[in-house]
């Protein structure tokens, strides 16, 4: 993972009271708290609600987070106990470790039911259009975003490893990204409108 | 531009040039759908590929409706 968190300022404006800074946050790591939940907890309505309660718990206590670890391992550590926690005041269908990988992957936020033929297929459809995207992808833009993305390796490191300036690093993963999401787009639909 | 939501997201920006891509973020659907669909990238590259179906949206409806506010002094991992 990242050497430094990369959230750092993001966070700061967030204590400050932009609220927009802690929209930012949760949009971005939803999915992996998510992800993160439901391998305590086997229904999605249940997880949903702890990965709400996580966010509400970690905007309350903003300003306890002094930058001990990062952003995300502070959230981790919260949703942890927040699953937990719900666990004992109300006994829910608790995961099994054989299938939580699965269960987590087909995690389907909103829905009472997490076996949903419609939102594993539309996971599925996005998972393709990724990889299609990706192998249509110019190995020197597809290269910097997976060390990034992938490997958790940071602009500098990358600049490094392929032996760019820091600038290209940054203009290359923001063009594979673009590449990417204009083949996403169409898979996503209406829908697109209702994610913020 | 976009390239500036991209750099948000890597947290590559700092001071004066971060608000002003929040704001952007904030105020721009289309910047937002953008920080959105490059978050959901990064997460399909990982693995994790489930889609966000307002998701987050209620997360924020549910803060404004509890009237959710920062609480110094409150510890999230004391709980």
């Amino acid at each position: 993972m990242h050497e430094t968190d990369p959230d750092v300022e993001l966070v700061a404006l967030a204590q400050g009271g932009d609220e927009h800074a802690f929209e930012a946050l949760v949009v971005k790591y939803q999915r992996r708290v998510a992800r993160h939940v439901a391998r305590y907890v086997r229904r999605a309505v249940d997880v949903e609600d702890i990965v709400q309660e996580t966010f509400i718990r970690a905007y309350r206590g903003l300003t306890s987070f002094r930058g001990q670890s990062t952003f995300y391992s502070w959230l981790y550590r919260i949703a942890t106990n927040a699953a937990l926690n719900a666990a004992q005041r109300e006994p829910m269908p608790v995961a099994t470790t054989e299938d939580a990988d699965e269960r987590a992957f087909a995690f389907e936020p909103g829905n009472s039911d997490a076996e949903n033929p419609e939102r594993s297929l539309m996971a599925s459809q996005i998972a393709d259009a990724v990889q299609r995207a990706l192998a249509r992808l110019k190995p020197e833009l597809a290269e910097p975003l997976m060390l990034y993305e992938v490997e958790g390796k940071t602009y500098p490191q990358i600049a490094e490893m392929l032996g760019v300036p820091i600038g290209t690093v940054r203009t290359r993963i923001f063009r594979a990204r673009e590449f990417i999401a204009k083949r996403l787009e169409p898979v996503l639909g209406p829908q697109r409108d209702r994610r913020w | 531009m976009s390239l500036d939501v991209s750099r948000m997201l890597d947290g590559d920006l700092a001071g004066d040039e971060l608000k002003a891509a929040l704001g952007a973020v904030a105020g721009d659907p289309s910047r937002r759908d953008r920080y959105t669909l490059y978050g959901l990238t990064g997460d399909v590259l990982r693995g994790n590929s489930t889609p966000d179906d307002g998701f987050s949206m209620r997360i924020f409806e549910r803060m404004r409706a509890e009237g959710t506010k920062i609480e110094p002094g409150y510890d999230p991992l004391a709980e």
